[in-house]
């Protein structure tokens, strides 16, 4: 009983971090099915939406509102507007002028937009870590009282829940809505959406406008969760969820989800029962073996030459 | 990726500060390198804070033989990589005498070059033993040792009569080598060590870490590194209900682990260099930083103070600037300093540093336990 509780609870832990991956992962995902390339700079518009929803938080108690609900409604609004302009303007500024050049251009291009916003924000808030105040306390608890007690926090709750409703939404809207036919027309052949009347331009940045204010749930919901920001907060973030997206099938929605999970549970169990020193070294690991028999990740559809 | 702009950046203000090099003949220039920027940014000002306060009251007393002392201040982030280009700037720009760095993983690749090129190092905050066991000429520290400060640790811990105990580092030199003289100190002691893990510095999540600090059921938990890490576990933990008290050393034991673990920084247990700022014969200095509106509570001010103090002292002892003649003068002297009397032994430690044990408080205050 001890055992089966200990290893809910990591699998708990493993499932909270993962589905913040995910979040991340779809904005990684989305761009590369959409316009094949990989926009590094993604970890820094999260990390970005994590700052906007701290400051509309200390904003909001400074105004004095202590309605919770109210409170985080707002944060949540303003990291995704924040975020979401700022992914357009990347796009904008960073991608668009060198589209179609060789795939190398756009690469460095934006990791000097992932460089330049990490500085922007080292220079605008400091380097130092900042405290995020802890809104949703308590939770659940399970087992006897001197044994092992599992807990579930409202907080990995409100991470699962919320998770879940932007997959869904996001799942709804690319395969019922126009937009959403739309950019899964553009993934699979820009030139013929083009010929077919579609504003590929305006689909593009649609899908970096979607995967920043996804990005930007998740820098509210890892931000209340974990406690703390600081200007690298996006990077190893980033990194991870470029993982998740790889691990998954990059370009593909469903295996961006699936990868989150599965490496977020692979970390947690690996320092659950092994230890937290080889957490990065198993779930690296198994990147490696997944690409080396499945080159193409675990839900990827392998890429077909256009002629 | 991340390095290699910052060589680049460094690159260009190395030459920015080439170009302005040339006007420093009759002064001696004082190189204070540490993380000005970065994670642990808040040690660095305390350094920065007690260097120039001294550099400015020498000069206010006539300066060293005659000359004025120039700060020259390089930012090392606290990262090995970016402390060997600060060193190498440090060559280039003719610098001679360094305070410096603070961590001990910078401080270690640093002080092989300026040993290699005659450049005298007094390191206040790196408290890795293996920084002067190497032999060194030119490389002394106005610090204690983690040799030093794990005992006085484990000593505490083992006094309090623990069942168990689990011990968590960082992997970096500064923490590791803190958390394995506390385990040996326990060990000795007869102390069941239920853990001995390390995490990554830089992450952000310890839910599986605290899940299985509540499996193992554990009374103390020390935790070898900064308090970046340290906040989040309290404040993880807290959340978790794990009912353990933590422990760190003087890396987790400043303000700024307030701002992160809130509540949950109450009851912390940290080892710090005795507090210098309340000593009496301090209290003319003390009131100097508050004019300047500076904190002088933090624990690298007054070492930095100190370091800057020691080099001015050992030029005039010396009576040359020869980084070589002033290291022979440090060894052989004796120093009244805000820290204390300070004499060298061989190695270029301090003879004598003490370490007491302060209960933190959730306000950022600290009281002495016993």
């Amino acid at each position: 009983m001890q055992d089966l509780l200990y290893f809910s609870q990591q699998l708990i832990n493993g499932l909270t971090i993962g589905s913040t991956y995910a979040l991340i992962a779809i904005g990684y995902t989305m761009v590369y099915g959409i316009i094949g390339m990989i926009n590094f700079a993604h970890g820094e518009i999260y990390m970005i939406g994590a700052y906007t929803a701290l400051i509309a938080i200390t904003g909001l108690a400074a105004l004095g509102i202590a309605w919770l609900p109210l409170i985080l409604i707002v944060a949540l609004l303003c990291a995704m507007i924040v975020s979401s302009s700022m992914g357009w303007a990347v796009e904008r500024v960073a991608y668009r002028p060198v589209r179609g050049r060789h795939r190398l251009i756009p690469l460095i291009s934006a990791i000097g937009m992932s460089i330049f916003l990490q500085n922007y924000v080292h220079l605008a808030q400091g380097s130092r870590n900042i405290g995020f105040p802890a809104l949703i306390d308590g939770g659940f608890n399970f087992g006897s009282g001197d044994g092992f007690q599992m807990s579930l926090s409202y907080m990995q709750i409100t991470i699962f829940i919320t998770t879940l409703i932007c997959m869904t939404a996001l799942s709804l809207f690319i395969s019922r809505s126009r937009t959403g036919r739309a950019c899964r027309a553009v993934s699979q052949d820009l030139g013929m959406a083009s010929l077919l009347g579609i504003d590929t331009n305006r689909i593009i940045s649609a899908t970096f406008v979607i995967g920043a204010a996804l990005a930007a749930v998740a820098g509210l919901l890892l931000g209340m969760y974990y406690g703390s920001v600081d200007p690298l907060f996006g990077f190893i973030a980033g990194l991870k969820a470029f993982t998740a997206a790889v691990l998954g099938g990059i370009g593909s929605i469903p295996g961006a989800m699936l990868g989150g999970l599965i490496l977020g549970v692979a970390e947690s169990m690996t320092s659950g029962y092994l230890s937290g020193e080889y957490k990065d070294v198993i779930s690296f690991s198994l990147l490696i073996l997944i690409l080396l028999f499945k080159p193409t990740g675990l839900l990827g559809k392998p890429e077909v030459e256009k002629i | 990726m991340r390095t290699s702009v910052k060589q680049l950046v460094t690159a260009v203000s190395t030459s920015v500060a080439l170009m302005g090099a040339g006007h420093a003949a009759a002064e001696i220039q004082i190189g204070i390198a540490g993380p000005m920027t970065g994670p642990v940014a808040q040690y660095g000002d305390m350094q920065f804070s007690g260097a120039r306060m001294a550099i400015e009251q020498i000069n206010a007393n006539g300066g060293v033989m005659g000359e004025e002392l120039v700060a020259v201040e390089y930012d090392d982030v606290c990262d090995p990589k970016q402390a060997v280009t600060v060193a190498n700037s440090l060559v280039n720009d003719g610098v001679r005498f360094v305070i410096g760095h603070l961590c001990s993983s910078s401080t270690q690749p640093a002080s092989d070059i300026y040993e290699d090129e005659g450049i005298l190092m007094v390191t206040p905050a790196s408290t890795s033993p293996e920084i002067t066991e190497r032999g060194y000429e030119l490389v002394f520290r106005t610090i204690g040792l983690d040799s030093m400060q794990g005992p006085v640790a484990g000593n505490y811990i083992a006094s309090q009569n623990p069942e168990r105990v689990a011990i968590v580092h960082d992997k970096q030199q500064y923490g590791e080598g803190i958390a394995t003289a506390v385990r040996d100190t326990l060990k000795d002691a007869g102390v069941e060590i239920a853990m001995f893990e390390g995490i990554t510095a830089g992450d952000k999540d310890f839910s599986s870490l605290v899940t299985k600090l509540k499996q193992a059921d554990v009374d103390y938990v020390y935790y070898g590194g900064y308090h970046p890490e340290l906040g989040l576990i309290l404040r993880q933990a807290r959340s978790a209900d794990l009912d353990a008290r933590f422990m760190g050393p003087e890396g987790v034991g400043n303000k700024d682990i307030n701002t992160i673990a809130g509540e949950a920084a109450e009851g912390l247990l940290v080892t710090l260099p005795p507090a210098f700022d309340q000593k009496a014969e301090n209290q003319a200095l003390v009131k100097a930083f508050e004019e300047k509106g500076e904190d002088p509570s933090g624990p690298f001010v007054l070492t930095s103070y100190t370091a800057v103090q020691l080099v001015a002292e050992g030029i005039e002892a010396a009576g040359s600037t020869d980084p070589f003649d002033v290291a022979a003068a440090l060894r052989e002297g004796t120093f009244q300093t805000p820290i204390g009397t300070v004499e060298y032994d061989k190695a270029g430690d301090m003879k004598s540093f003490e370490f007491v044990v302060y209960e933190w408080h959730s306000d950022g205050s600290k009281t002495p336990v016993n």
